[in-house]
């Protein structure tokens, strides 16, 4: 066996601070397409529930990956201050002055949100629009750097390909959607404001989701073929999920799993509404379950994507 | 010999700055001595396997040299057997961190713990700034970095740093029985690293990583598993590195 | 932002300081020093260096042993040493463990509980050698004072002189050594044919080496010395080596050439090359020439031609072809071989354990003699070499002493070996359990772990136990061994690092050294030096030793000591640790000095017409000049003492000076000796009794020993132990297809003594019909590195303790089913013979 020098909190810091990325710039991307959140309150209220998700997810995931840090481990608490005190081009440096960037407007991106209600012209609206502005980019910067930390190496045959970087991506604003439509269906019934317009926004939800969901088997597809298509290192580093050791992880728990069964469920329910226009009702605990494979699914990719780097390397010597 | 060296002309030196590769020379104005030039130097090893017994040593003398903790290694010898009865081999392969040219765990290191000593081209860790990411471990194509318990900070061979700035060979090349291990200045043409180099076919470990090793083998054996698969023939690689198989 | 340039130099900055400085280049030589200088890495200042002595293994090399805050924290080789020339292997690096090792015993220990039950008292010195004296006093003033037994096992140079000295003073003989489950039937074998033992190999100057069963490069009695000179003859004059093994050691792999024997037949390839050299005339020129110092006939009198014709006529049975019948070796390979040995001229014939630890050890040993005499490479520059070591003079400690008294328990059974010149210390216990002979009453080991290191490991922790058979039980010894758990006292040693000691270790350049250990620290707890401990004792008992400490004896030795003293004595000693006179010439061809006849002439002197001897019968104790021309040179016991030369034609030479045994002073390839003892003169062909009535799935297990290991003295160093903790039994991939075994499987390996459960190893790397396990792990004590068993007092403070990732994963003890059985001839226990059988579990 290889050393795994990176165990669960890495993987929960790439998950959950992808997961977080996610729901902030799936958020703001809302928040600003719907003109600034000044269409009916449930707009706002997605908004709001992903700039809420935001900060707390990506906070835990930075809290998770400090705990991994040798010095940490040998009482040196506070030696990961060291990160800020330069930035060179590691992606380590660039992430962690990103990230930092990121929890700090996400906060009071979410701060600008502590009031329940929309009011287009209420005094924190400017500000939440310009930092919503900057919540897309960071967060899909974030959600980007988690894919170009890994993918920096090429000791690391099984990372170093620039589509886990938009693996990664993907994965991050489809778990971050799945993340809001859970709470939202966990915690946002009671609030609905009128319920075709609440379906309206599960469909639009669901349907962007689905859409990740496919673009992210394209990309998986891709890292696969082109993975497969070489030859060496990397060939041999990608066997680990053809036929390896991590084969039925990958290919049931996350492919199958985390994305052909959330993607056919949501197509099972949005196909009508897109192709007849039918009126789009998704029962309630259908909809928990797509989420929560969704976000499962996320949680396995991170996992096998950082087991497998670390079980494979170069070959020869 | 080193005296002649601290001479270089101003043409020398311009000449060498044009081509990039005086990087630290460093200008020492002393009274009465006219202006010096260190130029910098490139230390390297190379290991002769044809005097390799396998002894390890090197393995020994590194432990107790940098006081590394059970469990971790800065340096190692890989045993490769291989054929099928009678026809077996078992052949030696030192190993210890490359010194790359283009150091792939510096180029990761978000703190800049890690770094490549201008003056001299060894890699060093900074304990007193690395966070103990891993970040270094997972670059290193050669398994080279651990995190070393004691400190809680990257830790790998730093070509015995504080014997060589004393002007002592490493500690693995002082107990090295076969006299397998060559230590010295690449830079310096005289140096019977840069002359052994000269005449002799050497190799260096995954070239196609592009870090650009500063450690050289003689007649190493790059016999992987992989290898012997492809030639039918049994392999066995007893790496005594971390207690676990090559990677 | 921080600017990455200056950051990184900010770096460099803190990283130097982080060194005190000493990452700024100090030397603008690009030369850098090899060694005899060392600084700490974690603090940059310059440690200590205290030039000493190894003593991991018995080659004791020079060593520089370095000090930070009165700890021994680093060992290296010694540059001025001849020997070493500043290299070192591994188990020298790893001595750095031994003081430091949490498991030391720090003060004297009483038994308390049932003996081996493992309670203990902390006692005091004076407790301790007060009851040991008064028991030792008790035996003398019985008149028995042989009923006190000292068992001792590496115990060299000026320890063995003052213990010896003591041991003297008490009036005991029964002193056991260790060597006969070493290699003393190699000395025996050499004993026969050139005299004293010890053969040097000179790598140095030869052209080719020629192996049986010598692991060179892992091992060897004076290891680094001779493993360098190899790989450096190997690698820069390319020296050719053929290594005859059952298995591939790490010594055939460096090998040109690695020839699978079978067990314990390597003498018919010897005798096989012996046919080959004679039968082809390849013994023309050196060989021929060196004839005249051999005896080869019954006659010591015979012209070169009557000895080329009996050795043409007793080779001639043995062909090539026939001993491939034997060995398994093929009958071309035997007969290119000794052609490339004869010729390649000089050529370096080697052997150690591997051919000797067997049933007809002795004969193999003294066949690879027999065919370095006939290709002229003999104690020549290049060949096999009469041993050159330095010569110490010492204090001789109290004069007129009553003749030692000894218990006939040394040399096994009656009848059990021929000429156990080198006792039979794998019988002792099995001696004392019979009791025929007496048994001692005190019974003491030094160095020397009788359980762990002799064969038949269930019955010695037995007869240890038993107290009606061993009343009184002394350790000696700075670890916690198995031997020590059963003892009654253990008196503790402080570890070679904080010892004194003046060295004498032969050198392989035939010019010897002078060299000494001096402590680089202070002992630690209350342990001392038995060295100083036989003085109180000795004092104690009312025959003082003439010194108190061994600090002192090795001082006036080195005062005494002509050479050493010249250049300034024990402070030149303290200060360079190693002497040799850099205009000395190697010494070769040692027995063709001519002798002066002022020499032999003189009146004590006198000639035995028979051998053609010259002896000084009153240096030998013979009663008179009579007696000694009338009962002769060969039969009057301990005549070799006296030995002054051998007549060769008219001419009378040094010769092969005899030790231990009557001997002439011809190289003997024909044995008198062994003859009048009813076994062949010439090196004969001899089976393994047990090994003709082996059946079809038997297996022939064999040992061996590693780089990283010595004996079981070096398990608790952890970093060694580290790399080698376990054993795994080495099996050939068709015989573990046989049997169903696959790599890492369980096994059940089975003796006609026992049965031993451990891991299969199943690599090509070995002979079929072979198993080969390594006799250093499956520790069951000495400490927590080794076993995981804590000594009693150990200490926790060591972090690396919590470390040990190979608990529960410490191999398996072969000895256990060895049984102890001895070659017939010299008594060397056997090693390397017992008959298996082999299954998964
Ligand atoms: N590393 C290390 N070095 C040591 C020691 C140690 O314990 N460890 N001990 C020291 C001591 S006291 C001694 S006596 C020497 C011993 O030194 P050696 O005798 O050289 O070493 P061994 O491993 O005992 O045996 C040598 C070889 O004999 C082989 N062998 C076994 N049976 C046969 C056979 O029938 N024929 C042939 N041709 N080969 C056979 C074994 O596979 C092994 O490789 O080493 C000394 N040096
Ligand atoms: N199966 C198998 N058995 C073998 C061999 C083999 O090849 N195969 N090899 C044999 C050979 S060659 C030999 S020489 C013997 C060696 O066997 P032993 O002579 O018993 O040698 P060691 O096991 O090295 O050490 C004996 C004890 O000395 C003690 N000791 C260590 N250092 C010191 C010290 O500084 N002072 C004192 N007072 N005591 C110390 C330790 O307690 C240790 O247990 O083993 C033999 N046994
Ligand atoms: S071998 Fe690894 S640790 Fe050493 S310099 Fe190269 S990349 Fe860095
Ligand atoms: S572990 Fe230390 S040296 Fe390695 S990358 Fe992280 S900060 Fe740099
Ligand atoms: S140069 Fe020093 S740190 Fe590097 S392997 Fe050798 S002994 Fe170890
Ligand atoms: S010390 Fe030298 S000879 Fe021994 S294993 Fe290391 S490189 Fe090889
Ligand atoms: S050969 Fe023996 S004495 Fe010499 S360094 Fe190695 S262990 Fe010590
Ligand atoms: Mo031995």
């Amino acid at each position: 066996m290889h050393e795994l020098n990176w165990g669960l909190p890495v993987i929960l810091y790439l998950f959950l601070g992808g997961m977080g990325a996610g729901a902030g710039a799936v958020s703001a991307s809302i928040f600003l397409r719907s003109g600034g959140g000044d269409l009916a309150g449930s707009n706002f209220r997605f908004a709001r529930w992903g700039a809420m998700l935001a900060p707390p997810l990506v906070i835990l995931g930075t809290a998770m990956i400090v705990l991994e840090l040798g010095s940490f481990q040998a009482g040196n608490w506070f030696r990961f201050i060291n990160l800020f005190l330069t930035i060179n081009l590691s992606p380590m440096s660039i992430g962690s002055w990103v990230l930092a960037l990121f929890i700090l407007v996400s906060l009071a991106y979410a701060y600008t949100f502590i009031s329940k209600a929309a009011r287009p012209g209420d005094e924190l609206h400017n500000m939440r629009k310009m930092l919503a502005w900057a919540m897309v980019p960071l967060g899909v910067g974030v959600a980007l750097y988690t894919g170009i930390l890994l993918g920096a190496m090429p000791a690391r045959p099984f990372w170093n390909s620039p589509i886990l970087a938009m693996l990664f991506l993907v994965s991050a604003l489809s778990t971050g959607v799945a993340a809001i439509l859970l709470v939202r269906s966990l915690f946002g019934h009671k609030q609905k404001v009128n319920e075709q317009a609440f379906e309206q926004h599960s469909y639009l939800l669901s349907s962007s989701d689905m859409l990740l969901i496919g673009m992210e088997i394209l990309v998986i597809f891709l890292f696969v073929m082109y993975a497969h298509l070489t030859i060496g290192s990397v060939e041999e580093a990608v066997a680990v999920i053809m036929g390896g050791e991590l084969t039925t992880l990958f290919w049931f728990g996350f492919v199958v799993l985390g994305l052909l069964l959330p993607a056919a469920i949501e197509l099972k329910y949005v196909m009508p509404t897109l192709l007849y226009q039918k009126a789009y009702a998704m029962p309630r605990t259908m909809e928990i379950l797509i989420c929560a494979l969704v976000i499962v699914g996320g949680f396995m990719l991170r996992y096998i994507v950082v087991i497998a780097g670390q079980v494979t390397g170069p070959v020869g010597i | 010999m080193s005296e002649s060296k601290t001479q270089v002309s101003r043409r020398d030196f311009l000449k060498k700055l044009a081509s990039g590769s005086a990087v630290a020379a460093t200008a020492v104005a002393a009274p009465g001595v006219a202006i010096s030039v260190e130029k910098p130097k490139r230390y390297g090893m190379l290991i002769d396997t044809r005097r390799c017994v396998g002894c390890e040593a090197c393995s020994v003398a590194c432990k107790t040299e940098n006081d590394v903790p059970l469990g971790e290694t800065r340096s190692w010898v890989e045993f490769i057997e291989k054929g099928n009865f009678p026809n077996v081999s078992r052949s030696f392969l030192p190993r210890l961190c490359n010194q790359c040219e283009k150091p792939q765990c510096v180029s990761v290191c978000p703190t800049g713990a890690t770094y490549k000593r201008p003056e001299d081209g060894i890699v060093v860790v900074d304990s007193d700034i690395c966070i103990g990411c891993k970040y270094c471990l997972q670059a290193c194509p050669y398994g080279m970095r651990f995190i070393n318990t004691k400190t809680g900070t990257a830790d790998k061979c730093d070509f015995c740093l504080h014997r060589v700035a004393n002007g002592l060979v490493p500690s693995c090349v002082n107990t090295c029985q076969g006299k397998a291990r060559i230590f010295g200045d690449l830079n310096d043409p005289e140096s019977e690293i840069s002359r052994l180099l000269a005449t002799n076919t050497t190799t260096v470990l995954r070239p196609e990583m592009g870090t650009e090793p500063m450690v050289y083998y003689i007649d190493a054996d790059h016999t992987d598993e992989r290898d012997a698969a492809r030639q039918g023939l049994y392999v066995r690689i007893e790496t005594h590195r971390r207690q676990q198989k090559r990677v | 932002m921080l600017n990455r340039r200056n950051f990184l130099k900010l770096g460099a900055a803190s990283a130097a300081t982080g060194l005190a400085g000493t990452a700024v280049m100090t030397r603008a030589a690009d030369m850098h020093a090899w060694g005899n200088q060392d600084f700490s890495p974690k603090t940059g200042r310059e440690r200590k260096a205290v030039p000493s002595a190894c003593y991991q293994c018995v080659t004791r090399c020079p060593n520089v042993t370095y000090v930070e805050d009165g700890r021994v924290v680093k060992i290296e080789g010694q540059i001025n040493s001849i020997r070493s020339e500043g290299v070192m292997c591994a188990k020298g690096q790893g001595g750095v463990n031994q003081p430091n090792d949490p498991d030391r015993i720090l003060y004297p220990l009483k038994r308390v509980g049932a003996r081996g039950e493992g309670k203990w008292k902390q006692v005091s010195w004076d407790e301790a050698l007060s009851e040991l004296a008064a028991r030792i006093q008790t035996l003398k003033d019985r008149g028995e004072p042989e009923k006190f037994m000292f068992h001792y096992g590496r115990m060299k140079s000026s320890t063995s002189k003052m213990v010896k000295t003591f041991l003297g003073s008490v009036g005991t003989a029964t002193i056991g050594d260790h060597t006969s489950i070493c290699e003393g039937g190699k000395w025996t074998a050499q004993e026969l044919t050139w005299g004293g033992h010890y053969d040097t190999w000179d790598f140095d100057h030869t052209r080719f080496v020629l192996n049986f069963g010598s692991n060179v490069f892992e091992a060897g009695t004076n290891h680094v010395p001779t493993s360098h000179r190899l790989i450096r003859a190997m690698a820069e004059r390319n020296v050719r080596m053929v290594t005859f093994d059952v298995r591939l050691s790490n010594t055939a792999a460096k090998s040109s050439e690695w020839v699978p024997v079978k067990p314990g037949t390597d003498l018919a390839v010897v005798l096989a090359m012996c046919n080959v050299v004679m039968s082809e005339d390849l013994y023309k020129g050196d060989g021929e020439a060196f004839l005249s110092f051999c005896k080869a006939t019954g006659d010591n009198h015979a012209g070169t031609e009557e000895k080329v014709a009996a050795l043409k006529a007793h080779f001639g049975q043995y062909t090539p072809e026939w001993a491939e019948k034997i060995s398994g070796v093929e009958a071309d390979t035997i007969r290119r071989v000794a052609r490339e040995f004869a010729l390649a001229r000089p050529a370096c014939a080697i052997s150690y354990r591997g051919a000797v630890a067997h049933y007809n050890g002795n004969d193999t040993e003294r066949a690879l003699q027999t065919l370095a005499a006939i290709t002229g490479n003999i104690d020549n520059p290049g060949g096999r070499c009469k041993a050159v070591g330095p010569k110490w003079h010492s204090p001789k400690g109290p004069k007129d002493l009553p003749k030692a008294r000894k218990l006939a328990i040394l040399d096994g059974p009656k009848g059990a070996a021929a000429l156990p010149t080198h006792h039979m210390s794998h019988n002792v216990l099995k001696m004392i359990k019979e009791g025929s002979a007496g048994r001692p009453e005190i019974y003491m080991t030094y160095k020397y772990t009788p359980i762990y290191a002799n064969g038949e490991t269930q019955e010695n922790i037995e007869i240890l136990k038993d107290e009606s058979l061993i009343p009184y039980f002394v350790v000696c010894s700075p670890f916690y061994d198995e031997n020590a758990a059963l003892a009654d006292l253990i008196l503790p040693e402080p570890t070679y690092t904080e010892r004194w000691d003046w060295e004498d270790m032969v050198s392989p350049v035939q010019i010897p050294e002078f060299y000494i250990r001096q402590p680089a620290a202070k002992p630690l707890g209350e342990t001392r030096d038995f060295g100083d401990v036989v003085c109180e004792l000795a004092e104690r008992l009312g025959t003082p030793l003439g010194y108190q400490t061994k600090e002192e004896f090795v001082r006036l030795s080195c005062e005494m000591t002509p050479e050493v003293a010249a250049v300034g004595g024990f402070e030149y000693m303290k200060q360079y640790g190693v002497y040799h006179d850099p205009k000395a010439e190697p010494l070769y061809f040692s027995y063709r000095k001519e002798l002066k006849p002022e020499a032999y002439e003189k009146d004590s002197v006198v000639y035995d017409a028979e051998t053609g001897v010259y002896w000084d019968w009153k240096k030998a104790h013979a009663e008179s000049r009579e007696a000694a021309l009338e009962k002769g040179y060969t039969h009057t016991k301990k005549s070799y003492t006296g030995y002054v030369g051998q007549r060769i034609g008219d001419k009378v030479y040094s010769g092969f000076k005899p030790d231990k045994l009557n001997k002439s002073g011809y190289l003997e390839i024909y044995s008198g000796l062994v003859e009048e003892k009813g076994f062949p003169p010439l090196p004969t062909w001899t089976a393994i009794p047990e090994h003709e009535k082996m059946g079809p799935d038997d297996l022939i297990m064999t040992t061996f020993k590693v780089a990283t290991q010595i004996h079981s003295r070096s398990v608790n160093c952890k970093y060694l132990t580290e790399l080698y903790h376990k054993n795994p039994a080495w099996i050939n991939p068709v015989e573990a297809a046989k049997r169903g075994i696959k790599d890492g499987d369980e096994i059940k390996v089975k003796s006609p003594i026992g049965e031993i459960i451990t891991e299969a190893k199943v690599t090509p790397a070995i002979n079929l019909g072979v198993i080969a396990i390594s006799h250093h792990c499956g520790h069951w004590e000495y400490g927590r590195y080794a076993s995981g068993n804590k000594a009693p007092g150990g200490r926790d403070d060591d972090p690396d303790l919590e470390r040990i990732w190979w608990r529960d994963d410490n191999g398996m003890h072969p000895n256990w089913i060895i049984a102890n059985s001895p070659d017939p001839i010299n008594g060397q226990q056997r090693w390397m013979d017992t008959v298996v059988q082999v299954s998964k579990t």
